[in-house]
């Protein structure tokens, strides 16, 4: 997957001169290379742009400049259709879980909806079902139950699930461990490297926790304002922050782990 | 030393629909001297934020208590009954969990400050604009701050502004409600070395309600760890955290990601049990890896040894977890 120098943003004004006064810019010029297989976090703070980001992965906004390649295919330039298809690569967890899953479908609707879409027989979408419910350990009474009978950690299992579910290359994370408890959230965190080592798939994460991104990611792209100011291994980057916001992302986290804690003030 | 918070038996429970009564918590047991810092952790539903509204005074009109709880001295919840007039508020103030809707969103920051202390001290505009700016300053905000609505401001002064409405009143006793679980991990550090702080100039007592174990470590005192609605083990922070005896303390400081250790997590299995659930047994028993026989009654809160320090815990089997570790 390729980013080439996107600027992406939400239109406020429609007939403004500039670009720039049409636009909310969220994103400036924002490169990236991720290799097939690699997992890469993005980590900034609340406004940051990392889930502007992501919608534009996604093939949900179309950037102002630049140019999106998945598998080197550059999505916006294809007719609607056939840009579907590409995006079908894709797979999605989303961030809200309590707004993301229909409140009227049993688990297992769920799970077999996006499978419906590729118009597959019955029979293979039940045994898809039973395989990934294996293997994101759902127990199988679950599938039966609605969303709202679910636990938190359940709740993820399942958005993960329904993220697999359709054999993505590409997966894309959206905080899938912020709103959960640590027990939980270690499960998760243990669950989604289980799946990484099973089906490999190219994993972008957005959190904006840098000890999950420890865990979970091979390298760190750390955002501020709509532009990377660092990027790297997670090791390097702890070691050696360049950028001050790095800088001081970091030193927060050792002073909340009370090493160094009269520092801030 | 003067006992700030003491509850016996403190169990607080909601009535449902049905006409059965869930309870939140099941018997606390709790002892805070003056000036000291406790720390509330736990999982989700685990109760720790119905003791934080018992103790602020704010449970919801439906809740059910049994048990008391005193607050320097005052008996304030005898049973069913409720006696908060006159402390809440005023001995005893809540910083809220969430920042964003928290605040009133028609009323400028000055005004919040104004219908409180109007109330309080009985000052007027001008008295509630010098009090306010005093106690924005503490927090480290200026004065522009005064004449902005809540949606002005962003995420972190939101709930500076929140810290000093509660320090506004007053209070000799602060609850914070997770004060750190909406915002960035930029501003956690600052917001928890904020309270830090403010704790040691006006010494106050506080309770601090979190599920963030090692955040915690640099402000309080004293730790309490909270399972299924009873304190399964109470201690000074460095014993509790350096040698946990609940095999829960244990496993759930072995789930923490640590930023640069990288330690295996090893995450709880199972899930919390429902509240709804027969408590005659050890509640923590099916996550257990030292479970046994004697696991089939609730053990009681025991004091362990060694320390010198009081420290408490709800296990049959502490001596094997100890060791075992």
């Amino acid at each position: 997957m390729e980013l080439k120098g996107v600027w992406a943003g939400y239109k406020i004004v429609w007939r403004a001169m500039s670009i720039f006064k049409r636009y909310y810019v969220v994103l400036k010029n924002i490169n990236l290379n991720v290799r097939s297989g690699e997992r890469v976090a993005i980590i900034g703070e609340s406004g940051s742009g990392k889930s502007t980001l992501l919608k534009v992965i996604l093939g949900l906004l179309k950037p102002i400049r630049g140019e999106v390649r998945i598998h080197g295919v550059s999505i916006y330039q294809l007719p609607w259709k056939k840009r579907v298809q590409t995006i079908r690569k894709v797979g999605y967890v989303p961030q809200d879980q309590y707004k993301a899953l229909n409140p009227s479908l049993e688990v297992k609707q769920i799970l077999a909806e996006p499978l419906e879409v590729l118009k597959l027989d019955k029979k293979t979408i039940e045994q898809r079902i039973k395989e990934i419910s294996k293997l994101v350990g759902l127990p199988s009474h679950v599938l039966d139950l609605t969303p709202d009978e679910l636990s938190g950690g359940m709740r993820q299992r399942v958005l993960i699930a329904r993220a697999l579910i359709h054999e993505p290359t590409v997966l894309l994370l959206d905080e899938p461990t912020s709103a959960l408890d640590v027990s939980i959230q270690a499960q998760i965190i243990n669950l989604l490297n289980d799946v990484y080592l099973k089906l490999h798939p190219t994993m972008i994460l957005v959190t904006h926790d840098l000890a999950v991104a420890q865990y979970l990611a091979d390298r760190v792209l750390i955002i501020k304002d709509g532009i990377i100011v660092e990027e790297g291994p997670l090791d390097c980057v702890l070691r050696s922050p360049k950028s001050e916001y790095a800088r001081s992302l970091v030193l927060s986290y050792y002073v909340t782990a009370s090493l160094n804690r009269n520092e801030l003030i | 030393m003067v006992l700030a918070i003491r509850a016996e038996n403190l169990k607080v429970g909601y009535a449902s629909e049905e006409g059965y009564v869930i309870w939140a918590t099941r018997g606390v047991n709790l002892e805070v001297s003056e000036g000291e810092a406790l720390c509330l952790v736990g999982e989700s539903g685990c109760g720790k934020s119905t003791i934080a509204s018992a103790i602020a005074g704010v449970l919801p009109p439906h809740s059910i208590t049994e048990g008391r709880l005193w607050i320097f001295d005052r008996l304030v919840i005898d049973g069913p009954r409720h006696r908060f007039n006159g402390v809440r508020g005023r001995t005893v103030s809540l910083i809220p969990q969430n920042p964003g809707t928290s605040l009133n969103p028609f009323i400028t920051v000055e005004d919040h400050f104004y219908y409180i202390v109007r109330e309080l001290h009985k000052l007027n505009r001008e008295g509630a604009r010098k009090t306010a700016l005093e106690h924005l300053r503490m927090v480290g905000l200026n004065s522009d701050v005064l004449d902005k609505y809540p949606h002005q401001l962003s995420g972190g002064m939101q709930q500076r502004v929140l810290i000093a409405i509660a320090l506004a009143s007053g209070a000799r006793i602060v609850v914070a409600d997770e004060p750190t679980s909406s915002v960035d991990a930029n501003l956690r550090a600052q917001i928890l070395a904020l309270i830090n702080k403010l704790r040691k100039e006006l010494k106050l007592t506080l309770l601090l309600i979190t599920h963030d174990m090692l955040s915690t470590a640099s402000v309080c005192d004293k730790i309490a760890v909270m399972y299924a609605g009873k304190i399964v083990e109470v201690g000074s922070t460095q014993a509790v955290l350096n040698k946990p005896y609940h095999p829960y303390t244990r496993m759930l400081l072995e789930s923490i990601p640590v930023l640069g250790s990288k330690k295996p997590l090893k995450p709880l299995p199972g899930e919390p049990p429902s509240l709804l659930e027969d408590f005659s047994r050890c509640p923590f028993r099916d996550r257990c890896p030292f479970r046994a026989d004697v696991c089939e009654k609730e053990p009681p809160l025991v004091p362990v040894n060694g320390t010198g320090k009081p420290h408490y815990t709800m296990c049959w089997r502490f001596k094997e977890v100890i060791e075992h570790g």
